[in-house]
């Protein structure tokens, strides 16, 4: 093997016979891998660039728009109807929204135009997959993240709301437990939601959540937390800020 | 993937990966019986560290190398014990620090949950580290790291000083201090406590969404920040002792424009927030 | 034109978020500009969507996304005009700054190695050399995928991998005599 043709196979691996015993013959060799090894490592250093959140942003505006055939996904401008795609002239005539007759059958599989309703529809979906993703990621931050798209779901999203419900519950982190836990508030009109809460409330341990909690209760003017609350006031190995807030709120739901 | 050199040997990167979830035996290179040195398997991949104690204090700060340096005088404890056995025995871990150290895919995971013992435990990571730590009795300090820090306290105070990773911080009778240099844009963070003051700085130039909470306290902060919104809920008790007024209030603004929601949350306490 | 499916759409959501970073690093490391890397990942993604009738499964999705980032760039260079003369000073200047500016131990010395001089080095590099260092070093593609994004033969790309990193040396080594001078 010459000098060369190791040098080349050192950073594929450098395996063999033939390196190993190139190396323990050729000093040059063996100080022009050491040095090579040492700068290739060093790369590892370098500090990583992080985009910033509006790349996320973005992204999902794009998404819900591409959905929903916007011509604002478009980046190209339109320059014979005839050739553009039907929804985007669609959307750029406005006939998407007004539901006219011209808009019929123009998208590809003779479907009627989106109404106002439905383009609401798609826009909340965006919504809910951005929230149900970031929820589900490794970073305590980006479900944070997550926890606040969740608050502008749909106060109809059932999925959106069996998330929040089992980050109440089940996240390792009191931070997003807290948030999971106000959040739920833009879901007080659905009754699970008062469930939920007077569940959770009877399995949390952590004194912040279990205040916002009760706290929800009360917002909810939720009678049945009643006996729950009277537990947790008179039961001594609860923090005693919860014990007080437990007790203010059973004033508060009489 | 790549394998390289390392100083004119030869590894493998499959070498270095130890099984999930195996004991790190203590590298023979250690001089210092305080001290055990952690490698990451994949050092270009993003690092955690996972801390989890009960009785002792934790010190976290980030320094210009690639392993996790642990130290302890729990550390030191288990290896006099260790040398020091009679033929025939084996020591049982009774009043003892009780420190396990694991690295599996790229997780360092230092745990000392004994219910006796106590003392400090610091440990040295790469700067960019994610750091976790969950601790029961004492307070946790983290310094100069730029990875996600995630810190929950129950009865001691948590600090955060010299970095610049997403924070999420809580204590339940403990103050969290938090002081930031600058902050990777777009990122979520949350501070809480029960009892203690939430004591955050923050870069002049951060665009958030401030949400505060306080139940007996106030908010006192030297930025601009733009109120959007108060809800103020309160209700009147008769009491023997007269009218009792309580309330739950949360305020939200924005600094900067506005930007990630940044949360403040106490129950007993106040909130401060610094500008840089 | 099919309409976007759901599946497909959560399916592209994932694929962002797994993807989109390193495809952020990516660009930076070629053309320096934060600003600009986030539009391109914008263009990528955007396109991803739009040709994805084009992805042929067999294929590994690095190498096709990665076609796709490189085709995004040009186009990006096209669209400016041709290539702005910048004395090579101001330009690696201003990557130094990005440097000073971003968390970490870049100014002490770690085995020798100053990663601020590091990353001007990597900087001065040749595009084409500092490509296929950021492909396979920071991305950790196989040399599969590589050879198939820039077009090459596989054991070519070992080659290239060697003579970039040689590159670097080469430079770095200078800029040091030139600190120390």
């Amino acid at each position: 093997m010459t000098c060369e043709q190791a040098r080349i196979q050192m950073l594929g691996g450098g395996e063999g016979k033939d390196f190993a015993e190139h190396l323990a013959s050729c000093e040059s060799c063996r100080n022009e891998v050491s040095r090579i090894g040492t700068l290739w490592q060093s790369l590892d250093l370098l500090p990583l660039e992080e985009p910033s959140g509006k790349v996320r942003d973005r992204f999902y505006e794009m998404l819900g728009a591409y959905r929903q055939g916007l011509a604002a996904a478009e980046t190209r401008p339109v320059r014979h109807w005839w050739t553009a795609p039907a929804w985007q002239v669609a959307a750029a005539a406005g006939l998407l929204a007004a539901g006219l007759g011209i808009g019929y059958g123009m998208r590809g599989n003779g479907q009627p135009p989106a109404e106002v309703s439905q383009l609401r529809e798609e826009v909340a979906n965006m919504r809910q997959l951005v929230a149900l993703s970031l929820m589900q990621q490794q970073s305590a931050s980006d479900r944070l993240r997550g926890v606040s798209w969740a608050y502008r779901a749909e106060p109809s999203d059932r999925e959106v709301l069996g998330a929040l419900v089992t980050a109440v519950n089940h996240d390792s982190n009191v931070n997003v437990r807290l948030a999971a836990v106000d959040a739920l508030r833009r879901f007080s009109a659905s009754p699970e939601t008062g469930r939920a809460a007077l569940q959770s409330l009877s399995k949390q341990t952590t004194p912040i959540v279990q205040v916002a909690l009760i706290d929800l209760l009360v917002d909810l003017k939720n009678p049945e937390a009643a006996p729950e609350l009277r537990r947790l006031s008179g039961n001594e190995t609860a923090n005693e800020g919860v014990r007080q807030r437990a007790q203010w709120a059973l004033e508060r739901l009489q | 993937m790549n394998r390289f050199l390392i100083g004119g040997m030869m590894v493998a990167l499959g070498a270095l990966q130890t099984p999930a979830q195996n004991p790190v035996q203590n590298p023979a290179q250690n001089q210092n019986p305080a001290q055990m040195t952690v490698a990451f398997s994949n050092p270009s991949q993003p690092r955690k560290l996972v801390v989890k104690t009960m009785m002792h204090r934790v010190t976290i700060k980030g320094y210009d190398g690639k392993d996790a340096i642990i130290e302890s005088s729990a550390i030191s404890e288990r290896r006099r014990r260790e040398r020091n056995v009679p033929p025939g025995m084996h020591p049982l871990n009774v009043g003892g620090g009780g420190i396990e150290v694991t690295e599996a895919n790229n997780v360092v995971t230092v745990s000392a949950e004994s219910f006796f013992g106590g003392g400090d435990i610091q440990i040295q990571v790469p700067v960019e580290t994610s750091v976790t730590v969950n601790t029961v009795n004492n307070g946790v300090s983290v310094e100069n790291i730029s990875g996600e820090i995630d810190v929950e306290s129950v009865n001691g105070g948590v600090s955060v000083t010299n970095s610049s990773g997403a924070v999420l911080a809580t204590s339940v009778n403990g103050k969290v201090t938090v002081a930031l240099d600058k902050v990777a844009p777009g990122k979520a963070m949350s501070f809480s406590t029960m009892n203690g003051t939430i004591d955050v700085t923050l870069p002049a130039d951060i665009k958030a969404n401030l949400k505060m909470k306080v139940d007996n306290g106030d908010v006192y902060t030297d930025f601009d920040v733009k109120v959007t919104n108060d809800r103020f809920d309160t209700t009147q008790s008769n009491t023997e002792k007269g009218v009792r007024i309580r309330g739950n209030k949360t305020t939200y603004g924005t600094i900067n424009g506005g930007g990630p929601e940044m949360q403040f949350t106490t129950f007993n306490g106040r909130v401060l927030i610094h500008k840089k | 034109m099919a309409e976007v499916s759901a599946g497909q759409v959560a399916r592209l959501a994932v694929l962002f978020e797994r993807h989109h970073r390193a495809l952020f690093r990516y660009f930076v490391s070629m053309n320096g500009d934060r600003e600009q890397a986030e539009d391109l990942v914008q263009e990528v993604f955007f396109r991803m969507l739009r040709y994805r009738t084009s992805y042929d499964p067999a294929q590994s999705f690095t190498a096709w996304m990665y076609q796709i980032a490189r085709n995004a760039g040009v186009d990006q260079l096209r669209k400016r005009g041709a290539v702005q003369v910048v004395d090579i000073d101001t330009y690696v200047e201003r990557r130094a700054e990005l440097v000073s500016a971003s968390p970490g131990p870049e100014e002490s010395a770690s085995r020798g190695q100053d990663l601020a001089l590091l990353r001007r080095a990597m900087d001065q590099l040749p595009e084409d050399k500092r490509e296929i260092l950021v492909l396979s070093r920071f991305q950790g593609m196989k040399h599969e995928d590589i050879a198939e994004v820039l077009g090459c033969e596989v054991g070519t790309v070992k080659v290239r991998v060697y003579r970039a990193i040689r590159a670097l040396e080469q430079i770095y080594f200078t800029l040091e005599k030139e600190k120390a001078s």
